[in-house]
């Protein structure tokens, strides 16, 4: 019996590489993304690596609150995309959710009231619906990166649950304020009778004002929520390491991803320990032993329908354009263990 | 049949109906309907216990499997657990709102044929004698409350012989839970749990009729 299930699975093997991510011309948004540590960061920068090699133009964009990507290439980044030194089609850039709900809070209102009483109703709605806020000012930065004309923007994501969180964003947000509007066509009128002739609420600005705003803001997530279900369009890297918990967080991730309909067939495994044969390192091979378990767990598991690519860790940190560059190969030629 | 044993009947099905409780003829009306084999509800039951019994094979096949020891077999599990899961909760929804719109149903049919139908003869028959008193046998007083409230004098009325029934019935009835009770208490401990709901369910159902 062994035998026949070897003979079907066989062909439906995945290459162990990124290469069809390099090779699906149509990707727009790549995410990558998983556990705090396991090489998010490091996977992204040498995924956007290898895409600038094939594509026109790449953005490499951080929603890690804690920001790596200044670390990665010992650059500088902000709010506005950069050029990489060293690439001429390769940029980066940080943004902060929370910093970024700021400014857009800020630039609303506009008349420089902001100091006296607080920055009006968008502000008291971004505090009273949990979770809005970020996906406002998520869906803001993608309204801007989607104006920009980059031909593919790499996600550095923040760890695994606020990935989740983010991208489930936009279906919530979207009921939210379905409702909303629903409601404020109904009441509406009967509001602004209460709120006086002309409409306004306390702080200057008009109740058909601030549903406008939300509606545009509602339009601008669906758009981007129906780009992210589009498998020609998205797709998810998972990154992992071989270890109990970090396998458990991306079997999970893969199955709410399912959920979302967001496309994912790629799973990066690093930081994975090749002792060299001879090697008395007792700790080496007892911690390689524990890896070649969960490996195994992961090839039986998601070899049919994953590229499953692993990565080695090395001696040095990845930092700096030429090791980078030097890791990023691995990701499309399949590491292969001295023997 | 005379309209005195349809009477009868008719309060002998109400005290019956006090005496189980609605709610457990509904649910005992709710299991046949679904064991009806040509009931379009009776597969989707089927099908529920099924994935029920399957839910609980795989539930215990997953607390057999040890996450780390064996991942992959564990996460598949845990996949199909989730997929059942969510299969159950759906068909558990729907067997649900098929069940309410069932004992709303049910809940008015009963009203009528019940309630209703008491209403609809007492107001029918309401000048028609039901049977005649023995002529002189007693004092006017009670020849006109017998026949209250507008059958011939001298007759019994309706409403009167209905109250009579529902009366006599619903002392025997609780004359035979007295028995039952007593027997049940003195028997088999297995036996003692249902009577006293039984016995509290005339007081709580008859609201629901």
């Amino acid at each position: 019996m062994s035998a026949a299930v070897v003979n079907v699975d066989e062909p439906e093997k995945m290459e162990p590489t990124l290469q069809s991510i390099l090779d699906q011309r149509s990707l727009r948004w790549i995410f990558v993304g998983g556990k705090g540590g396991v090489g998010k960061t490091t996977t992204s920068c040498s995924l956007a690596i290898q895409l600038a090699k094939v594509r026109r133009s790449v953005l490499l964009l951080s929603t890690d609150p804690a920001h790596n990507l200044s670390d990665a290439f010992s650059q500088k980044f902000g709010k506005e995309a950069r050029l990489v030194e060293g690439f001429d089609n390769l940029y980066a850039m940080e943004i902060d959710p929370n910093g970024s709900m700021q400014d857009l809070l800020a630039g609303q209102t506009g008349d420089g009231d902001a100091g006296m009483g607080g920055v009006g109703v968008m502000q008291d709605l971004a505090y009273a619906i949990p979770g809005i806020d970020e996906a406002m000012s998520f869906a803001e930065v993608l309204k801007q990166v989607n104006s920009l004309s980059y031909e593919t923007i790499v996600f550095d994501t923040a760890p695994t649950g606020h990935t989740l969180r983010f991208l489930q964003f936009p279906t919530v947000l979207e009921k939210a304020l379905a409702k909303v509007s629903q409601l404020s066509g109904q009441y509406g009128s009967l509001l602004n009778g209460i709120l006086g002739g002309s409409g306004t609420l306390p702080n200057g600005q008009t109740l058909s004002d601030v549903m406008e705003k939300l509606d545009s803001l509602r339009v601008t997530i669906s758009e981007v929520n129906a780009q992210f279900k589009d498998e020609r369009l998205t797709t998810f890297v998972c990154v992992c390491i071989p270890e109990f918990l970090s396998l458990y967080e991306t079997e999970r991730m893969i199955q709410e991803l399912a959920n979302y309909g967001i496309d994912t067939h790629c799973i990066v495994v690093n930081q994975l320990l090749f002792p060299k044969p001879g090697s008395d390192c007792e700790q080496c091979t007892a911690r390689r032993r524990m890896q070649k378990k969960y490996l195994d767990q992961i090839e039986e598991l998601y070899d049919e329908e994953f590229n499953v690519v692993k990565m080695p860790l090395l001696v040095e940190e990845v930092r700096g354009k030429e090791r980078l560059e030097k890791f990023s190969e691995m990701l499309i030629k399949p590491f292969v263990p001295p023997e | 049949m005379s309209l005195l044993l349809v009477i009868f009947l008719l309060e002998l099905v109400v005290q019956l109906v006090n005496t189980i409780g609605a709610k457990t003829i509904n649910n005992l009306l709710w299991r046949f309907y679904l064991s009806i084999p040509g009931s379009p509800l009776a597969k989707d039951f089927a099908e529920q216990r099924a994935k029920q019994k399957e839910y609980l094979q795989v539930r215990h096949d997953l607390n057999a499997t040890s996450s780390q020891d064996e991942f992959a077999k564990w996460a598949r599990l845990q996949r199909k657990h989730d997929k059942l899961m969510d299969e159950l909760e759906k068909k558990k929804s729907q067997l649900d709102a098929h069940r309410t719109s069932f004992s709303r149903k049910l809940t008015i049919y009963r009203w009528i044929l019940t309630r209703g139908m008491q209403w609809f003869l007492c107001f029918w028959f309401s000048s028609q004698p039901m049977f005649w008193l023995p002529y002189g046998w007693f004092p006017y007083w009670v020849e006109w409350l017998v026949s209250f409230p507008n059958a011939p004098m001298g007759s019994v009325s309706i409403v009167v012989w209905q109250s009579a029934c529902s009366g006599v019935l619903a002392l025997v009835i609780e004359a035979v839970m007295a028995v039952v009770r007593y027997t049940g208490g003195t028997g088999m401990q297995k036996q003692r749990q249902p009577v006293p709901a039984a016995g509290g369910a005339p007081g709580t159902s008859k609201k629901d009729l």
